[in-house]
């Protein structure tokens, strides 16, 4: 989209989410859609997150608490198993592992720079005072 | 196309594609997106959505930027709900006159609104809707309080609250002035449904929603949306915050069938003294200090009233 001064846009304006046509939107999964550059979900704001979640499908169960709980529509499922979180749009506002009911949790907050692979590697123990 | 959208159970839920998307400039931890996701999603049916200004509505279309997938309107502060309302007596004028190219889709027409265009600014024009009897949902993201601007009072915001027209400090309490009842207003129009949902209770929304969704003519939904800049606690504590608003019953869930018949549909197994919805809020901080804690137990004693009411009005069917 060509950039325009503050003071050139129309009085009003039309947005158009998709390129071209998508007959049926709630049957097609967001990675089939055809976004234009005027639908947010091709912008970011991962640049708002201090901390980030972190996924280890080792101990998830797929309740998809997360999933419908999460305000910025980051928690990616398919075909009803969790498969990660969208760090595009996250926001790190850490709902999703207030609302994970395993023991361990199976997402924790870590700070932007922790390293993934090393995080789920030292994954905490099962709280057995809460358990 | 038109049948209801079978949900039984959250992982048949999750299956479903958004209609919305993330990158919008709501705070993080808002309940806002949550509520609208979990309306879009009840439905399989398109959309003719819009948006009243407010939060949803600044943060969810940042030009050049939208982050609705249907068809979505703003227009003005007051005017959400008649833009809909237009749209759909449009739908049913050119579906009379057979003009439309796809008679076979039916639509679904939502207008999202804050507390403060639906309370306050929008309150004529929705009752104007409602008096009509459009085939349209409102619903409202109540988090009682104009949070777009940057905190001012609204007609829904509680007794006690520190909003910034109405601030406590050393002569005053907050909020002097009762919540308006928004949903008893509305059912009395005579509309067909009226319902008050909360997000943490998704299964009791859905199905709140999709009975919305099946009636003919207007219905209302209030939808509690704790707001964590304003009621002041921290982003991952909206479900927290929610479950305490549903199970103190200082936002009961309950429906009102054609103005006349009262339905409880969620009764919290313990409830939780109201203390704790206040203390969990830093909006209410102020009320634990000596001088104001008598308002405390009124508070209590309001939300069981009001629970004794509605109990009454469910036994009476009234």
């Amino acid at each position: 989209m060509a950039k325009k001064g503050w003071d050139e846009f129309e009085i009003g304006a039309m947005l158009r989410t998709f390129d071209g046509k998508i007959d049926n939107i709630a049957a097609t999964q967001q990675e089939d859609r055809a976004y234009s550059q005027s639908s947010s979900y091709t912008a970011s704001v991962a640049d708002w997150r201090l901390i980030k979640p972190v996924f280890n499908k080792d101990y998830c169960i797929d309740c998809q608490f997360c999933w419908i709980y999460c305000p910025d529509v980051s928690i990616i499922s398919r075909d009803k198993k969790l498969i990660g979180v969208d760090m595009d749009h996250c926001k790190g506002c850490g709902i999703c592992v207030e609302v994970c009911p395993t023991n361990p949790k199976s997402l924790l907050m870590f700070s932007e720079q922790a390293d993934e692979e090393s995080v789920i590697a030292n994954w905490p123990k099962k709280d057995e005072e809460e358990a | 196309m038109s049948e209801m959208k079978n949900i039984k159970n959250l992982k048949e839920f999750s299956t479903s594609a958004d209609r919305f998307e993330g990158a919008n400039l709501l705070c993080p931890g808002c309940a806002h997106s949550i509520i609208v996701r979990e309306v879009l999603n009840a439905t399989n049916d398109d959309l003719v959505l819009s948006a009243s200004t407010g939060c949803l509505e600044v943060c969810t279309a940042v030009y050049p930027y939208t982050s609705w997938d249907a068809s979505w309107i703003h227009i003005g502060f007051e005017n959400g709900s008649t833009a809909v309302a237009g749209a759909e007596t449009m739908y049913k004028a050119l579906k009379k006159k057979g003009r439309l190219k796809q008679p076979e889709r039916t639509p679904k027409f939502v207008s999202f609104a804050g507390d403060g265009a639906s309370y306050d600014i929008g309150f004529q024009w929705i009752s104007g809707c409602m008096e009509r009897g459009h085939n349209i949902m409102h619903v409202v993201l109540d988090n009682e309080v104009y949070a777009n601007t940057g905190g001012q009072r609204s007609s829904s915001t509680p007794i006690g609250s520190s909003a910034t027209t109405s601030p406590e400090g050393k002569k005053s309490y907050g909020e002097k002035i009762n919540k308006k009842d928004m949903m008893t207003i509305m059912a009395a129009h005579g509309i067909p449904y009226a319902a008050q949902v909360s997000p943490n209770k998704w299964k009791d929304m859905v199905k709140k929603i999709q009975h919305g969704f099946a009636v003919e003519g207007p219905v209302f939904i209030n939808a509690v949306s704790p707001c964590t800049t304003e009621w002041k606690f921290d982003p991952k504590d909206t479900m927290h915050i929610a479950d305490l608003a549903t199970d103190s019953l200082v936002f009961p869930l309950y429906e009102i069938i054609n103005g006349q018949e009262l339905n409880i549909t969620y009764r919290p197994k313990n409830v939780v003294p109201v203390e704790e919805y206040l203390a969990a809020q830093g909006r209410f901080k102020h009320l634990f200090k000596d001088e104001y804690k008598y308002l405390i137990k009124e508070w209590q004693e309001r939300v069981d009233s009001n629970w004794a009411y509605l109990q009454r009005r469910e036994e009476a069917r009234v």
